[in-house]
């Protein structure tokens, strides 16, 4: 009951992520409604932009009402508070007008029997302008609180923009799931094909998010200590949470991956694993809300209520407890084995598919290529699992390695990218003999470049 | 606590064997699924 929020900040925080960060996703499912041409996702797309236009309300009440008790602390900059407010109300303001117009092209379309492309556009137009105006109104708005963002960094043990990447970052998986959910299910329920494909590849793309975001949370924490007002505990009860929600995301991503591979070569769905998803992605969100609430309270007070126990021993729970483990030889050096085991996995798997589809080897099909790709997807959860155990070894030194920082991301570049791999319908009928589409080998090159990356980053973190 | 190199190398044996036997059986696993339930003339395109 602790992550019903009690007061208008606690609200506040909550829903106005929904707003912004919601609309990347939808924007995402808007554009493969085009791409696909599908007349039900891009009607569910319109009625997911109305409810974020309906969103704007509940979210300029709660802001209001939070100004109101804010502008009380002294700590909190009045001006900082004015420029949120401007661009929060401007970006508000377009979003209910793109809300207003997707609600009316649904309205007019039942009678015209067919969707107008004028206002599709005019509705995608509106959309990106307010997500180019609640990018500044959310930039604005994490200032208002998080003083550590301007503390110097020559005092810090690692820099702050790891918590600034961290506080945005972790928004992604969060939302992203819930609209996941929200497509996936309405996919179920309607038993639409490109519907459930979209909800399971952003279960997949919001599991690989997870990577950069438990990394960049696990540098936040080292930014963080030593600073006054924030509790170590707090941060590793938090940091506990986050662990089951990368198992979490880990289970859905990976049975949501495997349902699209299969997929892919049975043309069609098993139902008994669309609801192991489903199961799956529910369990995780509960996980995810309770991550979010401990991560909200190490920075937020104002959240706090007098039920919610704060915890006060730092070195309770699982993460410091693993840190201890991890440190010992025989438990360190047969999960960096396992680790070198991953990247082999993910290296040759990547290497041999990339390459069918650059042009080597053609008197095989891409299908024939395309079995072997569970391989490098099973090397990736063995690199994701081994590699946050070496984290918990020595995380301060890897995450003040220069290289560290680029390796996350070409790993994240290299994950999405061999999603494509599953999804393409003009590679998947490259026949033997046949020459794969252009745009299918410039995704090749991304993710074998991305994977070389990836290595070579690892092994320069011990001498650059 | 100190750790004897048997031990060492015995854990690093037993911790990469299960680890890869679970992936080479789940992908041999997957690919048999789709081979019993693979439309007439498999899934793999044919030239």
């Amino acid at each position: 009951m602790h992550l019903i929020p009690q007061s208008s900040s606690h609200f506040h925080l909550l829903v106005s992520i929904f707003p912004s960060i919601g609309l990347i996703f939808v924007l995402g499912f808007y554009a493969t409604a085009f791409a696909a041409d599908n007349e039900a996702m891009k009607r569910s797309c319109l009625v997911l932009f109305a409810i974020l236009g309906l969103l704007a309300i509940p979210t300029y009440v709660s802001g209001d009402r939070s100004m109101a008790v804010l502008s009380q602390d002294p700590k909190i900059s009045q001006d900082l508070m004015t420029t949120h407010f401007g661009w929060g109300i401007t970006s508000l303001a377009l979003l209910v007008l793109t809300g207003a117009t997707a609600l009316i092209e649904l309205w007019r379309s039942r009678r015209a029997e067919r969707l107008s492309n004028g206002a599709l556009h005019l509705v995608l137009g509106l959309a990106i302008v307010s997500l180019a105006l609640m990018a500044i109104a959310g930039e604005t708005g994490w200032e208002i609180n998080h003083h550590e963002l301007r503390l110097d960094p020559a005092t810090q043990r690692t820099p702050q923009a790891w918590s600034h990447v961290h506080i945005i970052l972790n928004h992604f998986p969060t939302v992203g799931f819930v609209f996941a959910l929200v497509v996936y299910i309405a996919a179920l329920v309607m038993n639409n094909v490109v519907m459930k494909r979209a909800g399971l590849v952003l279960f997949v793309i919001c599991a690989i998010l997870g990577v950069p975001t438990y990394v960049t949370g696990a540098a936040s924490m080292w930014a963080l200590t030593g600073v006054p007002g924030i509790s170590r505990a707090a941060i590793n009860a938090h940091r506990d949470m986050a662990l089951w929600t990368l198992f979490g995301l880990a289970f859905t991503g990976v049975t949501a991956w495997i349902e699209l591979w299969r997929f892919r070569h049975l043309g069609r769905f098993s139902n008994r694993s669309l609801y192991l998803v489903l199961a799956f992605a529910i369990i995780t969100l509960g996980v995810m809300a309770e991550t979010g609430h401990r991560g909200g309270q190490i920075n937020h007070p104002e959240i706090r209520v007098a039920t919610d126990a704060l915890p006060t021993d730092p070195k309770a729970g699982w993460s410091p407890a693993i840190e201890s483990l991890i440190n010992h030889v025989i438990w360190f050096v047969p999960w960096q084995t396992v680790h070198f085991f991953g990247f082999s996995l993910i290296f040759g798997t990547a290497l041999v598919v990339s390459l069918r589809v650059l042009g080597f080897w053609k008197s095989m099909p891409f299908s024939a290529v395309h079995r072997i790709l569970p391989l490098g997807v099973f090397g990736v959860v063995m690199n994701v699992f081994s590699g946050m155990l070496i984290l918990f070894a020595d995380s301060s030194r890897y995450l003040n390695a220069t290289t560290f920082a680029p390796k996350i991301a070409l790993i994240t570049i290299g994950a999405i990218a061999v999603l494509y791999f599953s999804l393409s319908e003009r590679l998947w009928t490259v026949k033997a003999g046949e020459d794969a589409p252009m745009s299918a080998k410039w995704v090749a090159a991304v993710v074998l470049l991305s994977w070389a990356g990836v290595i070579m980053g690892g092994r320069l973190i011990s001498y650059v | 606590m100190e750790y004897g190199n048997t031990a060492i190398v015995f854990m690093v044996v037993a911790v990469v064997s299960c680890v890869l036997g679970l992936s080479f059986f789940g992908v041999y696993y997957l690919n048999k699924i789709v081979d019993q339930n693979a439309p007439e003339g498999g899934s793999v395109r044919k030239t």
